[in-house]
């Protein structure tokens, strides 16, 4: 370690949702005097709108902070912040991997969550220092002590004497950024070694191709560098390198061993600068890549359409606007008889879906219809080939599988004792396998069970909030394909299947959720003319029908004096909302109603 | 001479009813009442030279309770209308009456006034209904009331009622249905609730306690059984009346014949244009008082076109029994309607619509479907 690396401090924070990470990180910003008080946007670090309004991060980034420590020596914080949801768990580790220590933000009105150990392991794993910080100390319902009790008797790591603080006022911000350069490691690294950076981030900015963040293991990198993306072995010149602050892209000289920052190299596509991939340069580089480079792959996919029919190539265009910065998004057209022209779209896991779903419909602009998220199932068929589904109405008939198999995940639920036995009967009931259960203290317990994904994409996480009053937290990542029972069933409006509305279900699952999506077609279909049969049906044998009764009154019987112009408005408000109407077969849908349908929540909570 | 409409809106009432979204205030002061009977008269005077060429055939005081008017009041507006306005001698002068208003003096001034034609608002024959309503009469201050019109010689009397009450039952319904006929009024009117917004009953009626939708179609094909059973021609969705006693007023909204209103939140069609005045009584009486004309006016629709006015036709016409003569659209819009309106076909295989003696009409089961059809085949541009 040199003595420029023993100034430098690389370090993420890692909460669970809500707990204050990115007010944290304002503060610390502020503190240190990155950002003045009036220039602080609250939650700097969190520039999507969604960001803010979900209180969530969804793109990691690196803010570099120069802090004068109290010994009187100037300081390079590198604050790399991280997504904080499992869907990302991976994109987390990735951060992770470019720090040396972590803040762990607990709140000490609710102790410890799913998120905070799935995130702590994480850090562990990547060798991290980890410091913990409590939080919220300003509110009435602040337990410090069981906090740091908790922390320490769980996760295993010294809390005491760690910071206790209020983000939200800026209550004792000053011991955390003593804790972070006392107690975080300064990188090590060789300047001199063939040159090797970790990719943690990309986006794509207009006027200067990708954005690459790296962490610079080893070597040096400068402009008009040539170098080599190691998973590709794609080329490219570096047209600059820097660092961000809390006002944007700074550029600079060169980036050494141990430093965090950016590369731009004319890089037209995010997908080719994949997080976790390493750098090096395309000559006397590096021999080795650096550990765990993998793809993120969609765990949860859904067919996404445009309400209105016409706005076809928006939608198109809206994916592969967003798609420059998001390679873990993918998406391919798709047909469907019942919804027209759209695409299927893979995503990391629900709330990715979620998140991009509300992208478009606030960046873009357009009304989309989502189909029922599903995952990928794999199936051995009679012939000996095997095949991946990720549309429910591609999935074979019975006759030519051998064998199915469904994606299956690790769950780690931890909740107030009194929950227990409601949320072991829903895990029980969505087909769960129990694995074990320990009490954190005595008033807490972490579960854990083997789920089948698509009974966590069947609207779990909302069973499991209104199970346990909204005190329960999950966290899951992928285990295995199992092999399981899968039946295609199919709804029939008017004696016509609606191919969006097929799922995919075990075959145990498949009468007790006929019935109920029968029913709730039922309740959003509106009256017709006519009376609409509504069938669910495995193959050709009917399983549960219902029947949406004729429509008898829709009738303007009031006469309104003379105002001819409202009884007009009347009729023209009518007919707006039947053009935005779905046609399945002789049926017409509103894209609420499909919605209501689609929206799968549980309502036997 | 061209016939005309007149239509005066009464914007008073002793209470508003829990219903009502027309343009009324609560007002039991004779003096404001007076004030903007004074109005009224300045504007008719300003403004009678626009239908020097007219001649009233049809004259309509509703509200609001124009019942509430004094007497004087009553000689008053009745003596500007006359002196500004050719009223023919044959016209149907109408009036609104609550029968909490009316007694036998006022019955004698209007009869003496001019006024031929009396709607007396029942709504219900349950007292327990009529309070939920927020009615401000008793059935027996109607029973009273309506004695009181015939004693007086008033032999073209409308009753209102109402149907699909919060927790009303068919049965009940049919009660009043059977208490009305045995009055036996030249005219019938029977509307159907609907909850509109910025009434009480908006925040106060649960839906759930109004009647099902195929309880609300039973009142209503059995109400129209019943009543042309007992004589009475249904000649529109809600109304009902005896031979030659259509309103004729209310007949001129339907066949899109002119009709000019004068009063805050009135509708006027004159001259091809639908305008209105807006509903707020303060800024039209002030704004007669400082001479400043034509008030507040809001035009609805200046000028429409072609395919809208054959539209407004259709969506009108249908609302009568006599339906739309397929002879008559063809002259005056030069196209047949089947052109015109090709998904009507469809209506008239479901038997929703009904093709005869050269007419296309809605059935009993198309009426009270009507918007969802009239929405279906009008407004494709």
């Amino acid at each position: 370690m040199n003595e420029r690396q023993k100034k430098i401090r690389n370090f993420s924070i890692i909460a669970h949702i809500d707990h204050g990470k990115s007010t944290l990180a304002d503060r610390i910003l502020e503190y240190s005097n990155a950002v003045s008080k009036r220039e602080m946007e609250e939650q700097l670090l969190d520039n999507m709108d969604l960001e803010r309004e979900r209180g969530i991060t969804i793109k990691a980034r690196a803010v570099r902070i120069n802090y004068t420590h109290k010994d009187g020596e100037e300081y390079i914080l590198n604050l790399i912040d991280t997504p904080g949801h499992v869907d990302f768990n991976y994109e987390v580790s990735r951060s992770l991997n470019a720090c040396e220590g972590a803040l762990l933000v607990v709140d000490s009105t609710q102790g410890i969550e799913a998120q905070t150990l799935a995130n702590a392991y994480l850090a562990v794993d990547c060798n991290l220092e980890i410091i913990p910080v409590i939080n919220k100390i300003d509110l009435p319902s602040a337990d410090v002590d069981r906090v740091r009790r908790e922390i320490e008797d769980v996760i295993g790591i010294v809390a005491d004497g760690c910071p206790a603080v209020s983000a939200k006022v800026g209550l004792n911000i000053d011991q955390v950024l003593d804790a972070i350069i006392d107690g975080i490691p300064a990188p090590n690294g060789d300047e001199k070694k063939p040159l090797k950076c970790l990719i943690f981030d990309s986006y794509y900015n207009s006027y200067l191709g990708v954005v690459v963040y790296v962490r610079v293991i080893d070597g040096t990198l400068k402009a008009g560098d040539k170098i080599k993306l190691m998973s590709s072995g794609a080329e490219y010149d570096v047209v600059e390198v820097g660092h961000l602050d809390a006002f944007g892209l700074q550029k600079c000289d060169e980036l050494l061993a141990g430093d965090v920052g950016y590369i731009t190299a004319s890089i037209k596509n995010i997908s080719e600068t994949r997080v976790g991939d390493t750098v090096t340069t395309a000559e006397n580089g590096a021999s080795e890549p650096l550990q765990g480079f993998k793809e993120a792959l969609p765990m949860v996919f859904s067919g996404i359409y445009p309400a209105d029919g016409a706005r076809y190539n928006d939608l198109r265009e809206a994916l592969e606007k967003l798609q420059l910065n998001d390679a873990a998004l993918s998406f391919e057209p798709e047909t469907s008889i019942a919804l027209g022209f759209g695409f299927r779209c893979g995503f990391l896991g629900l709330l990715h879906m979620e998140i991009i779903q509300e992208r478009i419909e606030r960046e873009f602009n357009l009304d989309i219809i989502t189909t029922a998220p599903s995952v990928i199932y794999k199936i051995e068929k009679t012939n000996g080939e095997t095949i991946f589904i990720d549309n429910p109405s591609n999935f074979p008939s019975t006759d030519v599988i051998k064998t199915a198999y469904e994606p299956t995940v690790r769950a780690n639920i931890i909740t107030p004792v009194e929950f227990v036995g409601g949320i072991m009967d829903l895990c029980q009931d969505r087909r769960g396998t129990f694995k074990d259960m320990k009490y954190l203290d005595a008033t807490r317990v972490e579960l854990h069970y083997i789920l089948p994904l698509n009974e966590i994409v069947y609207d779990f996480f909302d069973a499991l909030k209104s199970r346990s009053r909204g005190y329960a937290s999950l966290d899951y990542e992928f285990s295995e394909y199992a092999e399981s029972n899968l039946v295609k069933l199919d709804f029939l409006l008017n004696g016509e299947i609606v191919d969006a509305l097929t799922f995919i279900v075990h075959s145990e699952k498949a009468y007790p959720r006929a019935r109920k999506i029968a029913e709730k077609l039922k309740d959003n279909i509106s009256r017709q003319l006519f009376e609409i049969p509504i069938q669910a049906a495995i193959g050709s044998k009917v399983i549960a029908r219902e029947t949406v009764k004729a429509l008898r009154k829709d009738v303007l019987a009031k006469c309104y004096g003379g105002d001819i112009t409202r009884k007009k408005k009347l009729l023209e408000k009518q007919k707006e909302g039947k053009k935005k109407m779905r046609r399945l077969g002789s049926v017409e849908v509103t894209p609420e109603a499909f919605m209501a349908v689609l929206k799968l929540d549980d309502s036997e909570k | 001479m061209r016939a005309l409409g007149l239509y005066i809106h009464i914007p008073f009432c002793k209470r508003k009813c829990n219903y009502c979204d027309f343009y009324s205030l609560s007002c039991t002061q004779g003096a404001q009442i007076s004030e903007y009977i004074n109005s009224l008269s300045v504007q008719f005077k300003t403004q009678s030279h626009l239908f020097s060429d007219c001649v009233f055939d049809t004259v309509f005081l509703g509200g609001g309770t124009p019942s509430l008017l004094s007497p004087n009041d009553i000689l008053r507006l009745f003596s500007a209308i006359r002196e500004n306005f050719n009223i023919d001698d044959n016209a149907e002068i109408s009036i609104e009456a609550n029968p909490g208003t009316l007694n036998k003096e006022k019955l004698t001034t209007l009869r003496d006034a001019g006024v031929n034609r009396m709607s007396i608002g029942l709504q219900s024959y349950f007292d327990s209904e009529l309070e939920l309503l927020g009615r401000i009469h008793t059935l027996s201050d109607f029973e009273r009331t309506f004695s009181l019109a015939r004693s007086e010689g008033f032999d073209n009397i409308n009753i209102d009622i109402m149907y699909a009450l919060p927790n009303q039952k068919k049965a009940d319904f049919l009660k009043t249905l059977d208490y009305v006929v045995e009055k036996s009024p030249e005219h019938i009117s029977s509307y159907c609730l609907k909850i509109e917004k910025n009434t009480p009953f908006f925040k106060t009626v649960n839906p759930v306690s109004l009647p099902n939708e195929d309880t609300q179609y039973e009142m209503y094909i059995d109400m129209c059984d019943i009543l042309s059973k007992s004589g009475y021609e249904q000649y529109e969705i809600s109304n009902f009346s005896k031979m030659g006693k259509r309103c004729k007023h209310n007949m001129k909204y339907w066949l899109s014949q002119e009709y000019v209103s004068f009063g805050p939140g009135a509708h006027s069609y004159f001259n091809g244009e639908r305008y209105s005045y807006s509903p707020n009584l303060h800024d039209y009486v002030s704004a007669i008082k400082d001479g400043k004309l034509p008030y507040a006016i809001i035009q609805e629709s200046a000028d429409i076109g072609e395919n809208e006015k054959r539209d407004e036709y259709v969506m009108l016409k249908l609302r009568l029994c006599d339906g739309i003569c397929e002879a008559d659209f063809k002259n005056l819009f030069g196209i047949s309607v089947a052109e015109a309106y090709p998904d009507i076909e469809k209506y008239i295989k479901s038997g929703h619509v009904l093709r005869y003696n050269g007419a296309l009409r809605f059935s009993s089961k198309g009426f009270f479907v009507s918007n969802y059809i009239l929405s279906d085949i009008l407004f494709n541009n």
